[in-house]
């Protein structure tokens, strides 16, 4: 029960979970108990137990935080800043904030991946909810020769920057308007727990200055930055607060979807987070042949959790390959493209083994003592912080 | 109904994608690879694509990026920037690039155009018009991003470079230019009626009604940058572009249609 | 493998990016070796009609074409002024076509001062598909591709013509004649319509 053999590491006994889909593959902390039933879905139900509330409770908190953010935001032109990438949960929120009564100013990070979709979504949202857009464009020559030194420096996490940048352009923005609240997607319903060996933390500044300066040629100006005492001081001193809104509502994926086409004329374009096509590539290509990880394992759980799908449709999902043929290779030559590689750079970079990133200078380390002191002094600070790696 | 191009402009500086505002103040709009894709997927019409410092630079037409920018193009491309020979155009046309647009080429070396378009055929040579009002109020061809006046008058300077064999025409009034001021209709009317090439309106273009006004003063097509690039009181980048439906009802089917101003002064009186 | 007839002339590198993007394998050559061993062909091309010729003289192409096409009976399609080339002689110029399809080219002329249209006609035009057969297969109307010509082909036999497009007055947008074809419009900038008619082509005209 729950021993499969997987496509990525061959012939080998492996372990799957009997509940959700998550096994040891690529993933040395994962643990199973004696029914089989893996350390995610245990943290996962650990947290709906003691964070996630009741229908009821979540309704009354959510008119609370609503009305807490209208209540501040009187008399200004925005009350709120919210963060839309194109994606289902971001323009599910936008809606909701809408018939919330909400005022947000709508922000979204332009990191030069941006499909036509994404874009078309996003254009939709802001003429049909009335709401205003600001866009922040990196420079795409600094952002690709970081994109290049992450890729060089062999770590997992290459959407770190991205990630970083997009909650560094809340806060930002927030801390600009004069605002106290950035809504995220950010959600219990389709995120789940993933494994540390797949991600690193987005806030560590200090782990991305490193990984660019040894591996970097070019000066980080335009990428938004939020160190963690510039963060400790907007989240502390001026009370700027991530709200993940959809945790305080009854968020159910296909419903909101239904909702979101038919109101706002969105549309779907396939798979988590493609409407980035580095996303799509790094998470359909990267990620299962250089490091073993197939991240729709992860997605899939959470939807075998919220009662979304049954384990049996999640396997048979998982079955087939991530990426259609033509497609992969048409993104691939368009990623290479933008990055100017060729493809036996590229193909190097693939083979190098995998680097851990707390092998570059990092928050986490030990013997940053000054930094883990005050970690651990404000970890319910942390902890919001911490967000960005449940995506 | 008759149809009508619809043309986004991207300009690049050094592989940049930007924007400016009466051919200054650039800012910085993203990377033009993506770009040309968000606009391929959506299926416009035509793109035109001018490097407006290659020839201040005196550089020669970045071709590893215009291989880039045609890869990612399946609709006619139009590139300008910078060609000043014969081989340069033969090589980007063979990158997959429809037309060559000539601005300081077609001033300083007026017989490229006919070269070119012996070569290749006069439907890939388009000469670039950029267009200023004197103090005095008259209209004068300009230089160099718009800073030098020539002595030509817009028309005469059209004329010229249709008898050198030009196939179309792109008028830009520079001083509208991301500007959100409309077309300068009578500027377009006095050139329109000067030749029988087509004539690209640019330059200022708000919306659909700028783009009815254009046609009706005589241009073939329509060419706007600030309004398919920004989004929003914010100025937001984002790339948009009008539906077929949205082309066809709010353009297109309203050249013709006088009716449909009156019913639309009307509405706003 | 379909050859794409490099003779100098054109927008080459854009048809290939097409098929690649349709994962169709093509290359790009002027050959002999390639072009006898190639399924099909495809021969582009922007420019005039006798330096089209020229080149294709120059490139020792028109006899190899000759053979291919009317003796090997190789499946070939002509893109603009290939399509032209094709033909028996253009009003542009003086030289001989390859004479492959019995169609000349015309000039567009239009009646009247009112009837003024500017040449060349450069645009989107919607065509009328008559016979949907191989090329327009699996493709649902409105069908729109872009032009960019001075001349029109006009053939000697209309049934062969598979579809007309408009301007000023109706003209051949597709002849087909055998196992050639003759497109005016240009498929590698037509986006998707482009992408369909070329991948029939590959896949299943001449099977």
């Amino acid at each position: 029960m729950g021993v499969e053999q997987t496509k990525l590491n061959g012939p080998l006994e492996r372990h799957r979970c009997s509940r959700c889909v998550m096994d040891d593959d690529a993933d040395p902390a994962i643990r199973f108990d004696a029914n089989q039933v893996c350390s995610y879905c245990r943290e996962w139900d650990d947290l709906k137990a003691n964070h996630v509330l009741t229908a009821d409770r979540a309704s009354s908190e959510c008119k609370r935080i609503v009305g807490e953010i209208r209540e501040a935001g009187r008399g200004k032109e925005y009350d709120c800043v919210l963060g839309i990438s194109g994606g289902v949960d971001s323009t599910y929120l936008a809606y909701m904030a809408k018939e919330l009564g909400l005022r947000p100013l709508v922000f979204h990070f332009d990191n030069g991946w941006n499909s036509e979709l994404a874009v078309k979504n996003i254009e939709n949202i802001c003429r049909r909810l009335g709401f205003h857009l600001h866009t922040h464009v990196v420079e795409w020559d600094e952002f690709r020769d970081l994109h290049l030194a992450y890729l060089k420096a062999s770590v997992i996490d290459i959407e770190v920057p991205t990630d970083h940048a997009i909650n560094a352009l809340g806060m930002l923005t927030a801390a600009r308007i004069g605002v106290r609240f950035v809504l995220t997607g950010c959600n219990f319903a389709t995120e789940s727990p993933l494994p540390k060996a797949w991600v690193w933390e987005k806030m560590d500044l200090l782990n991305l200055r490193a990984i660019q300066r040894r591996y970097g040629t070019k000066r980080l100006k335009t990428l938004p930055m939020l160190g963690f005492l510039k963060g400790s001081y907007y989240q502390v001193v001026k009370r700027i607060r991530f709200i993940d809104l959809l945790n305080f509502l009854p968020y159910q994926k296909d419903r909101a979807k239904t909702t979101i086409e038919r109101v706002l004329g969105w549309r779907d374009y396939g798979g988590k987070h493609y409407e980035s096509i580095f996303t799509r590539f790094y998470q359909g290509y990267i990620l299962p042949t250089k490091f073993g990880v197939d991240k729709r394992k992860a997605h899939l759980s959470s939807l075998i959790r919220t009662g979304q799908m049954t384990r049996q449709e999640a396997l048979a999902e998982l079955s087939k390959p991530p990426y259609a043929a033509q497609l992969l290779k048409t993104d691939r030559e368009f990623v290479l493209k933008k990055l100017g590689l060729t493809d036996e750079r590229f193909d190097e970079i693939m083979r190098k083994p995998r680097v851990e990133h707390d092998q570059f200078p990092s928050y986490r380390k030990a013997h940053y003592r000054y930094h883990k002191q005050l970690f651990d002094l404000i970890r319910p600070v942390t902890r919001l912080l911490k967000r960005g790696a449940a995506r | 109904m008759k149809e009508y191009r619809v043309i986004p402009v991207l300009l690049v500086d050094q592989g940049r994608l930007i924007k400016t505002k009466a051919f200054s103040n650039e800012v910085y709009v993203g990377d033009p690879i993506n770009t040309i894709k968000i606009f391929n997927d959506k299926e416009v019409d035509e793109i035109v694509v001018l490097d407006v410092t290659a020839s201040t630079r005196g550089a020669e037409p970045d071709l590893a990026m215009i291989d880039a920018l045609a890869s990612e193009c399946f609709v006619p491309l139009a590139y300008g920037g910078g060609v000043n020979t014969v081989d340069q155009a033969r090589r980007i046309l063979r990158l997959g690039v429809e037309k060559i647009i000539l601005n300081t080429s077609a001033l300083d070396r007026p017989p490229l155009i006919r070269q070119i378009g012996d070569r290749f055929g006069k439907q890939s040579v388009v000469v670039s018009i950029d267009v200023k009002k004197t103090f005095l109020g008259g209209y004068r061809v300009m230089r160099d991003r718009a800073r030098r006046k020539t002595e030509w008058h817009p028309e005469q300077f059209a004329k010229e470079v249709e008898s050198l064999g030009a196939g179309e025409v792109i008028l830009t009034r520079a001083d509208h230019e991301g500007t959100l001021q409309g077309y300068d209709v009578e500027l377009i009317h006095r050139v329109a009626s000067a030749v029988h090439i087509p004539v690209i309106a640019h330059g200022g273009a708000r919306g659909m009604d700028d783009f009815v006004a254009a046609v009706r003063s005589g241009a073939s097509a329509v060419a706007a940058g600030h309004i398919f690039v920004f989004h929003g009181p914010h100025n937001a980048v984002l790339i948009t572009f009008p539906s077929r439906n949205e082309l066809e009802t709010e353009f297109f089917e309203r050249v013709s249609d006088r009716k449909d101003d009156l019913r639309r002064s009307n509405l706003s009186a | 493998m379909i050859a794409v007839i490099d003779y100098g002339l054109g927008n080459l590198k854009a048809v290939t990016n097409m098929f690649r993007r349709i994962g169709i394998e093509t290359c790009l050559t002027a050959e002999r070796e390639q072009i006898e061993q190639a399924d099909k062909l495809v021969l582009p091309g922007v420019g005039a009609f006798d330096h089209g010729i020229q080149q294709l003289r120059t490139h020792k192409l028109i006899d190899l074409l000759r053979q291919e096409v009317l003796e090997r009976n190789k499946p070939i399609l002509g893109i603009c002024l290939g399509a032209q080339l094709l033909t028996r002689k253009s009003e542009e110029g003086t030289e001989e076509g390859l004479g492959f399809l019995r169609a000349e080219c015309v000039k567009f002329r239009f009646e009247g001062e009112k009837g003024q249209l500017p040449v060349p006609h450069m645009g989107w035009s919607p065509l009328s598909v008559m016979n949907p057969g191989v090329l327009f297969a699996n493709m649902e109307p409105p069908l729109r591709y872009y032009f960019a010509h001075s001349y029109w082909l006009k053939a000697e036999d209309e049934t062969t013509v598979e579809a007309f497009a408009e301007y000023g007055a109706a003209f051949p947008a597709v002849i087909v004649q055998g196992r050639i074809i003759a497109a005016q419009f240009h498929p590698e900038k037509s986006h998707r319509y482009g992408m369909a008619f070329l991948k029939n082509f590959a896949e299943r005209f001449g099977s």
